[in-house]
């Protein structure tokens, strides 16, 4: 008798508890966040893997596969892969290229970003306010920008593509093709490219780190330089380390770069030969390597979240970091800031004006004959066989698809982000929302290429194959991670109390978000909006394996032209580099919203 | 002006017990602090009256409605328990104005409008913000944006009003003021107020009552003097009042007309009014600061270790024997350090409390022989 009731105030009180956690929209959002995301992150994995132990058309072509059923079950694109006489081609010799390039990136663009970093929060090196802003140009263009222009400005008749190039045309000086093509050259602009995110990182924290504590050691007579080695270089140490180590995984995962400097000289990483193997049809052997790109995602980012974890706390902003003494250069205030206005030309506004030579070249890399018909000329076909750029339709659809695209997964990931970032901070602690929480981050962990195979899996398996829709559902995937740490992070400086303030009067919850809590934080919001848009526009890497052959976007339109029609390709170059900058400056003057908040000189 | 009734109330997250079994009973009018450190339950208990917390266990009754019953599932949402909530941090929506932060809240329970701008108005010209209408809460000095908030809390005019450390963010001197205006807003608007603070002094000068927490466990529900002179426990005793209670161990032994206390190379005759019974010869003393006091002809030879002057009152701490106990004096005296002083032990309020159970035992007297 005394059970029965006990399990009916048992089931009661369950029932109330169930009530109570469905009334709360944070529940609703988290939960709907934990199925769909937990969904579209392990179901594709689960796909990859299951598809690299089965048999796909294309590989009825091995001899060892002769005969075999299509779908059934085999090992053999892991032997192949891994321990065949084509493994050192296929696996090991891209993934050293991809580690050595990568090792060296960063190391590039911790050293000139820091030392950027330094000079600007640190010293009274002049023109600090140009620097700064200019000096984040490379990281907003395009990842490919540096390298086009790369290639444009060292081609000589010798290598590669055997044009002219600007250097070339100019001064006759032939640059070894090593220099061009290869590792040395994507290391570089991987490091050009990823410099001004650790000046961002960097920046941020000599910024935000208290001068007290340097202040200090100068009154307890610590000499300049010892101050750097002492107190400085210790505290931004986890940044430099967690600089070197997202620097690092992005570069192993770059695929744009070391696809247009890399292949005349055929050299390859992980992310140009799983590209090959998609291609060619051999998807089981490319979604091992896109699984074994997530596993390296993963350890990185493991390591970075060990490293950053526990010290993050030395980065505490106090308040009253006020007046800092800035180092006196003497007449190196001029030198460096000379330095780095050539740097600076060279990577922000070099490539812009390669671009709109090189377009304007009626042979490439031939700069004495210009001509505007790559743009202007509707006549068809011109010698690379495309009308001018403005008449080309291919252009136009591409246009159209990149925006549509760029649109609707800013909306989705923004709006999802902010919903996120409230779920979250409401329910701050519990482990709904830890979970919430780091799958809205996971995508960031897997490589674009890597998710892009794993969409490709799930495409084909839900007949989704080769439509915007699922384009727009893995870039909406892929870019949540920005707009939900935004969400977040403007969720957190918001207080519980400025909502209760409205429950108390029996304001809705919808009315709470779009009149309270949006417009409170509409800068942070509209960023977490703005980031995913310029990154799709831009991107590549994600969206090459799934929209290759059926949805040209401006950025795999360019791709394809890169190798044949060199004054449109630049053309098209330049449009996107300037459709990207200039929504970035807009959105930038009209919210405040922008990349490089909190850093500046 | 309705009561307020908490029965076995707890709140746990996961394992961290934030409240436990509470029961509680506000009267009418009341003006009610609930008063502890930091991490006591205090927030936790006044946000759960208040509907923001979901209590684990308990009922709780607003007047004669109950608004939460874990029982039975009762839970009504906080905007229809009829009551106002004054924020730490004030809450003021930024991107409002003055008028429109007092106003949106009226205009979401359905007011007229006209009904609004007569309220806000009144409200504007109580809290004496008329000239801040139109600025923005940023534009506003803490005691200003105080104040907003205030009026945004009472215009709906709330049968109860809760307040969370409201002056915690002000300086001293606004502080003070503030707290003579808000104990007379209490009897001006005739509601209950209950009221969250981690400061004694706070929760002594404004309360009819003290709710007095720690970890979650009631420790003390009294009007602020009897906390204050027959404080229930260590804890208590420890907690309230400034500079602190003095606890000194003793032995003690039981004679024909009290006991005899012995600490400190000090032996003094204890005598209560009531009749009492000792677990053991160890005590401890608890003797307030205005009780041991310093005079020429005091029983009790010391040194003065440090003397701190306010000008209305002095601190001395007396070293005696090793140990350092406090002495209030009225009025300014400066003591060299080290000079041998002479002291003694006077009132009626002298306590005695069992060191293991932390309980006050008895109140009373005590003579130095």
């Amino acid at each position: 008798m005394n059970e029965i009731t006990k399990t009916a105030v048992h089931k009661r009180k369950l029932k109330y508890r169930v009530r109570d956690f469905v009334s709360k929209p944070e529940n609703i959002i988290l939960s709907i966040t934990v199925v769909v995301l937990g969904f579209f992150t392990i179901y594709p994995l689960l796909l990859l893997l299951k598809d690299t132990l089965t048999v796909n058309i294309a590989d009825l072509l091995y001899p060892e596969l002769f005969g075999k059923k299509v779908g059934s079950l085999t090992t053999f694109h892991w032997k192949r892969m891994l321990f065949s006489n084509m493994s050192s081609t296929y696996f090991w010799n891209p993934l050293k290229n991809a580690v050595l390039m990568s090792v060296l990136a960063s190391f590039i663009a911790i050293l000139y970003g820091g030392v950027v970093a330094f000079l600007i929060t640190r010293t009274d090196m002049k023109f600090k306010k140009f620097f700064s802003t200019v000096f984040i140009f490379p990281y907003i263009m395009p990842s490919w920008t540096i390298a086009t222009f790369w290639k444009n400005f060292f081609q000589n008749p010798y290598i590669g593509s055997y044009q002219s190039g600007m250097l070339y045309w100019l001064t006759g000086i032939c640059v070894p093709e090593k220099f061009v093509y290869g590792l040395v050259p994507c290391a570089i602009v991987l490091g050009l490219h990823y410099a001004p995110f650790a000046y961002i990182l960097i920046g941020g924290i000599l910024r935000n780190m208290d001068a007290n504590l340097e202040e200090a050691a100068t009154i307890l007579k610590a000499s300049r330089a010892k101050i750097i080695r002492r107190i400085t270089l210790p505290i931004v140490m986890p940044a430099l380390l967690s600089t070197f180590l997202l620097v690092f995984s992005s570069s192993m995962s770059a695929y744009a770069v070391p696809q247009f400097l890399g292949g005349a000289s055929g050299f390859s990483v992980l992310t140009t030969t799983l590209k090959q193997f998609i291609n060619s049809g051999w998807y089981g052997q490319g979604y091992i390597m896109s699984i074994f790109m997530i596993l390296f995602g993963l350890i990185i980012l493991g390591i970075n979240q060990y490293v950053t974890g526990s010290r993050k706390n030395f980065t505490t902003v106090t308040g009253k970091s006020g007046q800092i003494s800035y180092i006196k250069l003497g007449v190196w205030k001029y030198i460096a800031a000379a330095i780095l206005v050539v740097l600076c030309v060279f990577c922000s506004f070099m490539p812009l004006v390669s671009f709109a030579l090189e377009s304007c070249t009626d042979i490439p890399g031939v700069y004495s004959n210009l001509t505007l018909k790559y743009w202007i000329d509707p006549g068809f076909p011109l010698n690379n066989g495309l009308h001018g750029l403005f008449y080309e339709p291919q252009v136009w659809a591409a246009f159209r698809n990149s925006l549509v695209l760029s649109i609707s997964c800013s909306f989705i990931a923004g709006t999802m982000g902010i919903l996120i970032g409230y779920a979250v901070s409401k329910r701050r602690g519990s482990k709904l929302a830890k979970l919430a929480d780091n799958l809205a981050f996971l995508p960031y962990l897997m490589p674009s290429m890597a998710l892009g195979a794993a969409f490709l899996a799930i495409g084909a398996k839900m007949g989704l194959s080769k439509t915007m829709g699922l384009l727009v559902l893995v870039g909406s995937i892929k870019y949540l991670p920005f707009a939900s740490r935004s969400g977040i992070n403007a969720m957190l400086q918001l207080s519980g109390e400025i909502e209760e303030a409205a429950i108390i009067v029996n304001v809705p919850w919808y009315k709470r978000m779009l009149r309270i809590i949006f417009p409170i934080q509409k800068s942070t919001f509209i960023s977490g909006y703005l980031l995913p848009f310029t990154s799709c526009m831009r991107e590549l890497s994600l969206f090459t394996l799934l929209s290759s052959g059926s949805i040209y976007l401006m950025t795999t339109l360019l791709e394809y032209w890169q190798v044949w029609c060199d004054q449109s390709a630049n053309a098209l170059n330049l449009l996107i580099v300037v459709t990207v900058l200039a929504i970035n400056l807009l959105v930038n003057k009209l919210t405040g919203a922008s990349i490089d908040k909190g850093v500046g000189g | 002006m309705p009561e307020i009734r908490l029965e076995h109330v707890s709140k746990r997250f996961d394992k961290f017990v934030a409240v436990d079994d509470l029961n509680l009973h506000i009267n009418e009018h009341d003006f009610i602090t609930l008063l502890g450190p930091s991490g006591c339950g205090k927030t936790t208990t006044l946000r759960m009256i208040a509907g923001l917390e979901t209590p684990t266990e308990g009922r709780i009754t607003i007047g004669d409605k109950v608004v939460f019953d874990a029982e039975t599932g009762v839970n009504i949402s906080p905007a229809k328990r009829d009551i106002g909530f004054l924020f730490q941090n004030y809450a003021l929506w930024p991107h409002m104005t003055v008028y429109d932060n007092i106003a949106f809240g009226l205009e979401n329970l359905k007011w007229k409008k006209d009904d609004i701008k007569a309220r806000v108005d009144e409200m504007l010209k109580m809290l004496k913000i008329e000239e801040f209408v139109a600025r923005y809460p940023a534009e506003l000095s803490g005691g200003q944006q105080q104040r907003v908030a205030i009026a945004r809390t009472l215009a709906p005019k709330p049968q109860v009003l809760f307040m969370d450390e409201p002056l915690s963010n002000l300086d001293a001197k606004l502080r003070s003021e503030m707290r003579t205006e808000l104990k007379r807003l209490h009897s001006d608007s005739n509601s209950t107020f209950v009221y969250v603070t981690h400061d004694q002094l706070e929760a002594m000068t404004l309360a009819t009552k003290i709710c007095l927490m720690e970890k979650g466990v009631l420790q003390q529900y009294d009007p602020p003097l009897t906390v204050y002179a027959k404080p229930a426990n260590l804890f208590v005793a420890d907690f309230v009042g400034n500079p602190t209670m003095n606890f000194i161990k003793a032995k003690a032994t039981p004679q024909n007309d009290g006991v005899m206390m012995d600490f400190l190379g000090v032996k003094a005759l204890f005598k209560s009014k009531e009749s009492f019974a000792l677990e053991g010869p160890d005590v401890i003393l608890g003797i307030r600061p205005e009780f041991f006091t310093i005079c020429e002809d005091g029983r009790i030879h010391a040194t003065a270790y440090s003397t701190l002057p306010a000008g209305m009152e002095t601190t001395v701490k007396v070293h005696l024997n090793g140990e350092l106990i406090s002495s209030v004096v009225f009025g300014a005296i400066d003591f060299k350090v080290d000079q041998p002083i002479r002291c003694d032990i006077v009132g009626g309020e002298i306590c005695v409390f069992d060191p293991k159970s932390t309980k006050r035992l008895a109140i009373g007297s005590l003579s130095v022989c």
